[in-house]
């Protein structure tokens, strides 16, 4: 079996989905036997030449310069993978997209009139993304299981249903059904293994909207419980208040 | 066999012979729900329990894989069965969810991973004296007292324990406690007791005929309210999140996939239950998805609460009351049914 030619980008984001691939210590070296490293400047300073099998690409669109080269690694990759919240959504750093530009720019530099950026959002907003894969950062065995498919050349097996059905898995007590604590599971895209149900912390959200969402419905579930208009909306607004699924309820 | 009693006291004693012979397992209290999990002595258990957040169906049928491939070669996986195990105080509506599913998954469909774990255990069963707040077992026959399914049967009758033998191996089970025999005032005792409990319900559900109802009312408004907006009876519009589904005790769907390892020549089949809420249940080879609106899923999982989907009678409710209290919305079967039936 030929090796996938892939490459690794960074755009908006913390590089945290980037290490967690790292973090894939254990089966590195069988991986390498899957995928040749064709462009990756967080391990090499090889430079990108050539088209890829597939692209990874971490972060989210929020300059020209990213929005330039988003199109021509569209163009020159045979899958995209949105790797991450960032890339899917805009995550946390669209929450800056609910103040004004400028606004937001004078709060973090000193000299705003050098910066150059435009609103945050994910990948979809200007190509077509082949594989979404959420989370942040994505789950290690979610990325794996996104290159596995891509070497048997299938879709990747990724559930979209919700945290709660992992919980449940898991036999864990409900903090929301049994406690009256704000959990976003219910919305909320699996993939993570609840770890913070099981954990005693309630989801907050960070693998974003499930497939089938009912946001309005879960905000009048928040608010009945006690949480204040204000909180609910920063419930909502924290990782995907820039996506359909909770715009209306994050503004 | 005549009914027996155990004192109170010496429940322990009982606990520790199972052990000499079972994994046993119990309902435990944790920090804000009961559980069914292994006991090494009757102190550890919570028998004054109502329900628990998985039913029982926990240790039959809730993942595992089914097999291991390699090179286009196959075998089942040995299942872990090296000690059988023993539920402890299982409730009458469980129970009979269990033996549905023994029906169910050993007739046309034969489900030999669940029906060799099934082999492999053994149940004390215990009648409900006290009723949860979102208990209709009474309405449908399946509680708060059960006569069949189980080794031994307790009921709490204060300082001791009515106990009932169902089998050979429950006989055996207490032989070395050298039980007195119960009196016939503890006999109507017990029955007291039960007349007691099914006082106390608070919720029912009027099932006889309910399939059908649901069956010509595709188009009822109550699907729109829980499916859509507005709700029914204080409930909020479903989340689809599956709750429901998963701590029910008739739910057995579930969902099959192909993991391969990462030289991706070998790899297992795993199982894991699913449910009918979920959006991506219903989707089919070439992407299309015959429940792709909230409505029409919610209406499924309800029609087949109320016996009317594939798994007939053996897959409806048995008035547990885990999906009412599991719901983040709020939803109630026996709202939704109530409206059906016009009431
Ligand atoms: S704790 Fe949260 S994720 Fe778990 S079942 Fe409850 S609502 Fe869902
Ligand atoms: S439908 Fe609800 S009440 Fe009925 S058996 Fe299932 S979980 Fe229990
Ligand atoms: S638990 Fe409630 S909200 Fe969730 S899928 Fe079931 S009915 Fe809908």
């Amino acid at each position: 079996m030929a090796k996938l030619r892939c490459g690794f980008f960074k755009f908006t984001g913390c590089a945290g989905c980037q290490m967690e691939i790292l973090r894939l210590e254990e089966e590195f070296p069988r991986l390498l036997e899957l995928i040749d490293i064709a462009y990756w400047p967080m391990v090499t300073t090889r430079g990108w030449e050539g088209d890829l099998d597939v692209a990874f690409v971490e972060g989210s669109v929020s300059t020209p310069r990213e929005l330039r080269e988003i199109k021509e690694i569209r163009e020159r990759s045979k899958v995209v993978v949105a790797l991450g919240e960032c890339a899917l959504t805009g995550c946390i750093p669209s929450i800056r997209n609910f103040m004004l530009q400028r606004e937001a720019e004078k709060r973090v530099y000193d000299h705003p009139l050098w910066i150059e950026s435009i609103a945050v959002r994910g990948l979809d907003v200007y190509i077509e993304v082949d594989i979404h894969l959420p989370g942040c950062p994505p789950h290690r065995n979610t990325i794996l299981e996104v290159i596995k498919g891509a070497a048997l050349g299938r879709d990747p097996y990724l559930r979209r249903h919700s945290v709660c059905i992992e919980c449940k898995l898991k036999d864990n007590g409900c903090l929301l059904t049994d406690e009256g604590r704000p959990c976003m599971g219910p919305l909320i895209n699996a993939g993570c293994g609840a770890i913070c149900p099981s954990l005693n912390r309630v989801c907050e959200g960070c693998y974003g909207p499930m497939s089938a969402t009912n946001a309005s419905s879960h905000a009048q579930i928040l608010k009945e419980i006690g949480l204040s208009e204000a909180d609910i909306r920063r419930k909502f607004r924290k990782y995907a208040g820039w996506t359909p699924d909770f715009r209306r309820e994050a503004e | 066999m005549t009914p027996k009693l155990l004192e109170r006291s010496r429940l322990d004693d009982l606990v520790s012979i199972l052990s000499n012979d079972y994994q046993v397992f119990g309902p435990v209290a944790r920090k804000a729900d009961v559980s069914f999990q292994e006991v090494s002595s009757a102190e550890m258990l919570d028998l004054n329990y109502t329900t628990t957040t998985l039913p029982p169906k926990k240790f039959f049928h809730l993942r595992e894989t089914l097999l291991e491939y390699r090179e286009g070669e196959f075998n089942a996986p040995e299942l872990d069965l090296e000690r059988s195990i023993l539920l402890f105080g299982v409730h009458p509506c469980d129970l009979n969810a269990i033996l549905r599913m023994d029906r169910l998954l050993s007739k046309e469909f034969v489900d030999l991973y669940y029906l060799r774990r099934r082999e492999n255990s053994a149940i004390v069963a215990l009648n409900c004296t006290e009723v949860g707040e979102n208990c209709f077992c009474a309405s449908l026959g399946t509680g708060p007292a059960i006569d069949k399914g189980f080794d031994l049967l307790l009921t709490d009758l204060g300082d001791s324990y009515l106990v009932e033998v169902g089998t050979l191996r429950g006989q055996r089970m207490i032989e070395d406690l050298n039980l007195e025999d119960a009196s016939q005032a503890d006999l109507r005792k017990k029955e007291e007791l039960l007349e007691a409990a099914r006082a106390k319900f608070k919720k029912s559900i009027r099932m006889e005929g309910l399939a059908e109802v649901a069956a010509e009312s595709p188009d009822h408004e109550v699907w729109t309210l829980i499916g859509e907006s507005g709700g029914l009876a204080g409930c909020f519009p479903c989340l689809s999140c599956g709750n429901c589904s998963l701590v029910c005790p008739t739910c057995y769907c579930y969902e099959v996939a192909d993991i391969p390892d990462i030289t991706l020549r070998a790899g297992v089949r795993r199982r894991e239950l699913d449910s009918c809420q979920l959006l991506e249940y219903a989707k089919v080879a070439m992407g299309h998805n015959f429940r792709p609106d909230r409505k029409s899923r919610v209406r499924h999982w309800m029609t087949c609460k109320f016996g009317g989907a594939g798994g007939g009678l053996e897959s409806s409710c048995v008035g547990c009351g885990r999906c009412i209290h599991s719901c983040p919305a709020h939803i109630d079967l026996t709202e939704v049914a109530k409206a059906l039936w016009g009431e």
